[in-house]
């Protein structure tokens, strides 16, 4: 059986994702020591430095989408399945940071799909707690685990049926939010197709790095962090940085 | 003790209260370990419980995963030392973490 480690990364306007690109590549081939196949366009490949063995996919991305103004080319997630040349596929965000190997594992279950549901904020202000955001319990997919087989392809296309239909199933689970997220996509996908009954989880809370911290210094073991006037560091533990401006640190 | 001094050791003392947070969960993440195709937790609970288990059961017996599924353990002895393996691993390097938070506070 095939495992390896999807990753999509395409540059905008204003984010250089080339450049977390790197980062992330070289701590899964240190860590995870996983196969990697990167979804990318040929624009954002052309300012890629090289990184070795890599098996690349090329996509255009699907454009429309906004994050606090900005450009936000996340809506391609829903091709995983068809993407993806592995048997057991770990997708993870380009922002994620494995400084450990404890991804690398939940390759190794019986579980055809797993996805957490909790994010752990390193700044200790517990500021994920999404309740008051939908009706909906989210789930985090900046991780997901899947393997190729005829249940996980039909969670996929209901993840294609929920895109295709956002708006509708927004307006349905009261999400505050109205550009497409990937945490609400799987979260209303995976609560249909399990009618309406719980799933299977990672039990992992993802260590999670607000916008508001400025990523100061990224090493090889760990990366220390500005909030307000203090620096703070993690080392030997996966970190998911929202605030993009890493790219250029 | 001035106010100044006073903010000096609230400060530390939230810095070291977060950086011990932090170590403790990432502690936690790492007692996360999969096992036979399936995921546990080598927290104080599952230890014992395998512990009392292989008491009674020595060749096989049934306990629940992180997702309530039930998972036949065959090799118990195998399964208790992945477990403590990987709950002394963790808790080991929590515990050098804390020495540094000791003296920070000196």
């Amino acid at each position: 059986m095939t495992k390896g480690v999807l990753l999509f990364c395409f540059d905008t306007a204003d984010t250089k994702y080339h450049s977390i690109l790197e980062r992330c590549v070289r701590l899964v081939k240190k860590n995870l020591k996983l196969p990697i196949t990167v979804v990318t366009n040929f624009k954002t490949f052309k300012k890629m430095k090289p990184m070795g063995f890599i098996n690349y996919k090329f996509i255009e991305p699907e454009s429309g989408n906004t994050k606090l103004g900005k450009e936000w080319n996340n809506v391609d997630r829903h091709m995983a399945y068809e993407l993806s040349p592995y048997d057991s596929t770990l997708v993870m965000d380009i922002d994620y940071f494995c400084f450990t190997d404890n991804l690398a594992q939940f390759l190794d279950t019986d579980y055809d799909f797993l996805v957490p549901d909790t994010a752990y904020d390193l700044t200790g202000r517990n500021t994920f707690d999404q309740r008051r955001w939908s009706m909906i319990p989210m789930v985090w997919a900046t991780v997901l685990v899947f393997k190729k087989n005829h249940k996980v392809r039909k969670i996929f296309e209901t993840v294609k049926y929920i895109k295709q239909y956002y708006s509708y199933f927004t307006d349905m689970y009261r999400v505050y939010s109205k550009n497409l997220r990937n945490d609400y996509l799987f979260a209303m996908a995976l609560q249909q197709i399990n009618g309406f009954t719980g799933y299977n989880k990672l039990p992992l809370a993802l260590p999670t790095l607000p916008p508001d911290c400025e990523v100061v210094k990224i090493t090889d073991n760990g990366l220390a962090w500005k909030y307000r006037d203090q620096i703070s560091y993690v080392e030997d533990q996966d970190v998911h940085v929202l605030n993009k401006e890493m790219a250029n640190v | 003790m001035d106010i100044g001094e006073l903010k000096k050791q609230s400060d530390l003392s939230y810095d070291i209260a977060i950086a011990k947070r932090n170590a403790l969960e990432k502690a936690t993440s790492r007692m996360i370990v999969v096992y036979d195709e399936h995921i546990f937790c080598a927290d104080p609970e599952t230890i014992n419980l395998v512990k009392n288990l292989m008491e009674v059961h020595t060749s096989s017996f049934y306990i629940l995963d992180s997702n309530k599924n039930p998972v036949e353990i065959s090799d118990p002895s195998k399964f208790l030392q992945v477990l403590v393996q990987r709950n002394q691993e963790a808790i080991s390097s929590y515990h050098q973490m804390s020495k540094t938070f000791e003296k920070k506070n000196d």
